[in-house]
């Protein structure tokens, strides 16, 4: 359909769109070279790794999933899994709960408020490192805060960082403390994006202050229940410098993660095909606690 | 200034065609306005026209040049957007100058063009302001400012007025047509709203379901509406149509035969009517006019009564039920459920089949 | 109080926000019990920690750490370090978020849907192999080793992406019409309309850069090359035998203070970054 002008400059016909179209990757390729050589690649060069038996100074040797059926009959290992999912159930309902206490009595304009929302929050951009020498100095048996006041009030120390049962929970209360800020932000913003016209509705209707947050205020932050669940799950699994610094695992693998556990076989033993399958082991069941979580949310709300 | 001429274009997103085979030729210095309702495609042909959308067919000529291939920059054309497009974090004059400096045009010249149009449009004291800090009327002398430093062949206006209230629109309106005036500009403006089309234009092209309908003067669309379509979306209220039969009379005009029973003589030709044609009775509210009861070519009751102070629209319903809008005075008397007698302007009917419209001979010079 | 504010919180008149303030003293409690004993010489503390309660403090360990250790050297690290991968993240997903927001090139579609999917990634999925990658270009123990990691990741493009593409794109098509090539569109007229999104983007990796554990734990071998944190680690490795718990206090507090002064200055604008990306 288009013919030559018989005047005027012949232009060429291909619409500026398509002109360039290969030119304009060039904004993407740098982030992209990044994304494949230091995810991608990486994260296939893994599971391959975890099909061999290696270490760091290049022998290796194909033993298909004899590293997974391994794992699956380390009793060191397992525990480690078990480790893991009990410092889930420790911090995360406790995370939520008290996130969501704190965003509700905090979500208030004075200026107090302002500056305990601050407080709160404080925690979270220190480093590990930081929070589990703050830590260890309170919990350990001699001279750490706990032992001082036990002290002052005639009793004997606790040993929570070596003792069997306590390890974990210790670590899970630093946890807790270090981690809190960020549920409490979520739930302050959540709150904050529900109508006042609802609550004057059930002023209105003569509801009791609990009854408008069982009706009124939980209703309409559910979404950010289960977000802070899944954004937990998924932080705490990955566990490691609190059972690294404060209890190197201990006492007896009772307070050992399955990170740690990677970090030690890689890192320290040298073994990486093994490690590398407990990391793809790691890698699935965080997708698989992450979907779980996702789709029983989601359940619960099409009730 | 400069010639544009649009040749058979067509463009598709996909399987849905949304030009049809449009051409087109806009004079120099000529003030056309594409008008019709959402969806028809004048927004994707003015976009066209600017390079901002492709085209699937067709040529589009610009001062002699062809441009359907060149990028929007370098086409020498201005648009003035819907909702403006200033860009947010800089200044007015900022705002103003940017495009010149993409081509590189001396700064004293940008400054003496700016100093220029913003002394036409009255912006000057807002030159150091950034546009969330000025009204949204203000915004628009703005957008239009930056169109007319950039010295343009052609001036694209996309629904402009769309975003303003209606004062601040009339008030608009007038400004544009100032503007061009002074100016002398080729400019294309696109909008859905007829008055504007009818006070701007110099020529309206009216589109509907992406073809053209009809090009011509405001009068002539308004007196001789190529179509049903055009007859019906130009003029308030809306053109009366009703379907009527032609009966066998000796005179050369057609005689319509309302579907009351009724009768009205035309001026329009037999002989430039169809075989066996099923036609519509077109006639507007101002050459129906209120009668009597015994007076008129027919009467019936009416429904509603609309004062609007320099005449009052009065609904009839007739006797088989359609409904005619007939015009009375200002001071009419007639209320709901008066039975008033009409009297049509025979003159001023016109007849519709599904293709085009016949009107009344001779056509009328305006 | 108002209807809203009354139902928005537990409100209670005294009773609440004196216990909240009790609380908040709680919560300060770690850091004020470190702050105590850095304030006492560490013999002293060798003998009865409880002497935290009474004078005579010093000043002696922080002395200690100007004058002798290496937290000075760890800090600068750290600093290059964050400063380094957040203006690289910044760059990068600045670039190819106006490229897959606003540009069309084949296949843009999917790989971005493939970018992310490398959100769900986390660390210990990849991070034996960048290992040996890191050890086979010997990247270990540089600055260089411990930024690139972090220009990987897929967050900020995902923001970048959605920023641009909620910006209209009306300001585009006037910016063509102006004759303003694609790279000057992105950089004179979009890109400073994206501010809100860089800071965010900005804070979340600097704060990520500076409080990285594991990476730069294996990759910064050499004592002259920790970060704050790696730094802060090592020294707890030999906690009860070595330089007293004093010294040690006062080097957790010292190393503190860094992004404890960031936090006071830009607390508004971290808080602002923190619930804006999750909503």
């Amino acid at each position: 359909m288009a013919t030559v002008a018989q005047a005027g400059p012949v232009v060429a016909a291909a619409p500026a769109v398509t002109r360039g179209k290969w030119r304009d990757a060039v904004f993407v390729a740098p982030y992209l070279f990044f994304y494949i050589a230091l995810i991608v690649v990486p994260l296939v060069w893994g599971m391959w790794l975890s099909l061999h038996k290696a270490d760091f100074f290049g022998d290796r040797t194909f033993v298909g999933i004899e590293n997974f059926m391994r794992l699956f009959n380390d009793g060191f290992f397992l525990r480690t899994v078990w480790n893991t999912f009990y410092f889930l159930l420790l911090t995360v309902p406790a995370l939520a709960v008290i996130g969501l206490a704190l965003a509700l009595a905090l979500n208030r304009p004075t200026r107090t408020a302002a500056v305990l929302r601050g407080v709160f929050f404080s925690s979270s951009v220190l480093s590990v490192t930081i929070v589990t020498l703050l830590w260890r100095v309170i919990f350990i048996a001699d001279g750490g805060f706990i032992a001082t006041v036990l002290e002052a009030f005639g009793r004997p120390p606790v040993a929570f960082l070596s003792n069997e049962y306590l390890a974990l929970p210790a670590i899970a209360i630093a946890t807790i403390w270090w981690c809190i800020g960020l549920p409490m932000m979520l739930f302050l913003a959540a709150l904050q994006q529900v109508p006042n016209s609802l609550y004057e509705a059930a002023a209105l209707d003569n509801a009791g202050r609990w009854t408008t947050l069982r009706k009124v205020t939980f209703p309409s932050i559910r979404r950010t229940f289960a977000l802070v669940i899944i954004i937990q799950i998924v932080l705490q699994f990955q566990l490691f410098g609190q059972a690294q610094l404060m209890t190197l695992g201990g006492p007896n693998n009772a307070s050992r993660p399955v990170v740690l556990f990677i970090y030690e076989v890689g890192f320290n033993r040298w073994d990486i095909g093994y490690a590398a399958a407990a990391s793809q082991i790691l890698f699935s069941l965080i997708l698989m606690a992450a979907m779980a979580q996702y789709f029983l949310s989601r359940r619960r709300e099409d009730l | 200034m400069a010639d544009i001429e649009l040749k058979n274009i067509s463009k598709s997103f996909g399987r849905t065609q949304v030009i049809a085979d449009v051409s087109l030729h806009v004079r120099s210095g000529e003030f056309v306005v594409f008008l019709g309702p959402s969806g028809c495609g004048k927004s994707t042909l003015l976009r066209m026209i600017a390079g901002l959308e492709s085209v699937d067919e067709g040529e589009i000529w610009i001062g002699g040049r062809r441009v359907d291939g060149l990028p929007p920059g370098e086409r020498r054309v201005a648009m003035v957007f819907q909702h403006y497009a200033l860009y947010p974090h800089m200044t007015v004059r900022e705002n103003m100058a940017f495009g010149l400096r993409n081509v590189g045009v001396a700064g004293d010249e940008i400054e003496r063009r700016i100093a220029d149009v913003a002394r036409m449009l009255e912006i000057e004291l807002l030159l150091e302001r950034k546009p969330g800090q000025i009204s949204g009327g203000q915004r628009q002398r703005v957008a239009i400012g930056r169109a007319l430093v950039k010295e343009p062949l052609l001036f694209l206006f996309d629904e402009p007025l769309s975003n303003l209230d209606a004062a601040l629109r009339a008030r608009t309106r007038l400004e544009i047509a100032q503007l061009h005036q002074r100016a002398e500009a080729t400019t294309i403006f696109v909008t859905h709203d007829q008055v504007e089309a009818m006070t701007l234009a110099h020529r309206i092209v009216i589109m509907n379901k992406q073809r053209i309908e009809q090009i011509g003067t405001p009068m002539e669309i308004y007196t001789r509406p190529a179509t049903a379509f055009v007859a019906g979306f130009v003029g308030t209220p809306t053109m009366n149509f009703v379907p009527v039969e032609i009966d066998e009379t000796a005179s050369e005009c057609a005689e319509a035969k309302l579907p009351d029973g009724s009768r009205v003589t035309t001026r329009i030709a037999k002989s430039s009517l169809p075989e066996r044609a099923k036609l519509t009775f077109g006639i507007r509210a101002e050459s129906v006019r209120v009668a009597g009861q015994q007076a008129g070519d027919t009467k019936g009751r009416a429904l509603f009564v609309e004062r609007l102070g320099d005449r009052t629209l009065v609904y009839v319903e007739l006797a088989e039920g359609s409904t005619i809008v007939a015009e009375d005075a200002g001071m009419s008397r007639v209320a709901i459920g008066d039975v008033v007698g009409l009297e049509f302007d025979g003159g001023a009917a016109h007849l519709f089949d599904e293709e085009r419209g016949y009107h009344a001979m001779p056509a009328v010079d305006d | 109080m108002s209807v809203a504010a009354r139902s928005h919180g537990l409100s209670g008149n005294v009773l609440l926000p004196a216990l909240m303030i009790a609380l908040g003293i709680l919560m300060l409690g770690p850091i004020l019990w470190a702050l105590g004993l850095s304030f006492k010489s560490n013999a002293e503390l060798m003998v009865d920690t409880s002497s935290v309660f009474h004078s005579p403090y010093t000043l002696q360990n922080y002395a200690d750490i100007m004058a002798g250790s290496s937290v000075i050297r760890w800090i600068m690290n750290s600093v290059i370090v964050s400063l380094g991968m957040m203006f690289g993240v910044l760059i990068l997903s600045s670039l190819a978020g106006y490229g897959f927001a606003r540009l069309e090139f084949p296949g843009r579609n999917i790989i971005f849907v493939l970018v992310l999917f490398g959100l769900a990634v986390p660390e210990q999925a990849v991070i034996i192999a960048r290992y040996q990658i890191f050890s086979a270009l010997d990247l270990h123990n540089t600055y260089a080793g411990l930024i690139l990691p972090g220009l990987s990741a897929p967050f900020g493009v995902f923001l970048m992406t959605q920023y641009f593409r909620a910006i209209p794109k009306e300001i585009d098509e006037a910016a063509a019409l102006d004759n303003a090539s694609r790279f000057r569109i992105f950089w004179r007229v979009l890109l400073p309309m994206t501010l809100p999104a860089q800071a965010t983007i900005g804070i979340f990796t600097f704060l990520h850069a500076w409080n990285d554990y594991w990476w730069p734990l294996i990759s910064a071998t050499n004592v002259q090359m920790y970060t704050l944190t790696v730094g802060v680690a090592a020294t707890q490795i030999n906690f009860a035998e070595s330089t007293g718990l004093g010294f040690l206090m006062a080097q957790a507090i010292f190393a503190s203070l860094p992004i404890l002064v960031v936090y006071l200055f830009f607390q508004k604008y971290i808080i602002r970054a923190v619930s804006g990306a999750a909503a």
